[in-house]
């Protein structure tokens, strides 16, 4: 998602994750201009950074 | 490189989409037929240096803002120094949601997240700099003979193994 490249705010595990896949993809890639989609949603990673900004008292209930 | 000419090019999201952006901001679209040669890291990542590039306009706070009104563009850099902390970086991009990026920044440009990896030597180390330019340029002649050329020329002096690129 625009301006979102590597996760939603404050979650951690998954922008981690994401730079992850990337470095593996460093060496796994097979030919030049190979693009692989990962099996990430944006519903499920919104839902996850609400979790974790409430924990964080970020975002009220 | 050439311009898509062709309205009826399957890849554009409806037909004669690039023509018309194209009439506007002549040279701006453009459809590579070739790639480059895939480069192999020559060595381990736990052992290579990562440099990161971002078009998200991101720059340490009292460096110059980027033009973010220019009609047809920004086409200087900035770098970032890789063990910057977030509160010293500011963004300077009119062109994508910020939202985001305002709560954390590593969503666009995830330098904490570099840094703990460097830290666990997951990645070998950071090369000093990071470096950031905004999206918007019009002009994809002069991107390519002047910003490209200078990013690529700052990169190359920092002699990173491998290089992280993303746009905003």
């Amino acid at each position: 998602m625009m301006g979102h490249h590597f996760g939603v705010p404050h979650h951690k595990e998954l922008q981690r994750r994401i730079i992850l896949a990337m470095l593996d993809f460093l060496t796994a890639a097979t030919r030049s201009g190979e693009i692989k989609m990962l099996p990430l949603k944006w519903a499920t990673a919104r839902r996850e950074a609400i979790k974790i900004e409430r924990k964080l008292g970020l975002k009220e209930d | 490189m050439e311009n898509s000419k062709n309205e009826n090019d399957s890849s554009q999201m409806r037909p004669g989409l690039w023509a018309t952006v194209n009439e506007r901001y002549l040279g701006s679209m453009i459809t590579k037929t070739d790639f480059v040669p895939l480069a192999r890291l020559k060595k381990p990542l736990s052992e290579s240096r990562l440099t990161f590039v971002s078009t998200a306009g991101v720059q340490p706070k009292n460096s110059m803002p980027f033009d973010t009104v220019h009609p047809v563009g920004d086409y200087t850099f900035r770098r970032v120094p890789s063990d910057s902390k977030v509160e010293d970086l500011e963004i300077h991009q009119l062109k994508y949601p910020t939202v985001g990026a305002k709560k954390d920044l590593n969503v666009i440009f995830p330098i904490e997240r570099l840094q703990e990896l460097a830290e666990e030597k997951i990645i070998g180390e950071l090369a000093p700099n990071f470096f950031s330019f905004i999206g918007y340029n019009m002009d994809a002649l002069k991107l390519e003979q002047t910003l490209a050329e200078d990013i690529a020329d700052a990169v190359e002096a920092e002699k990173p193994d491998a290089a992280m690129l993303a746009p905003a």
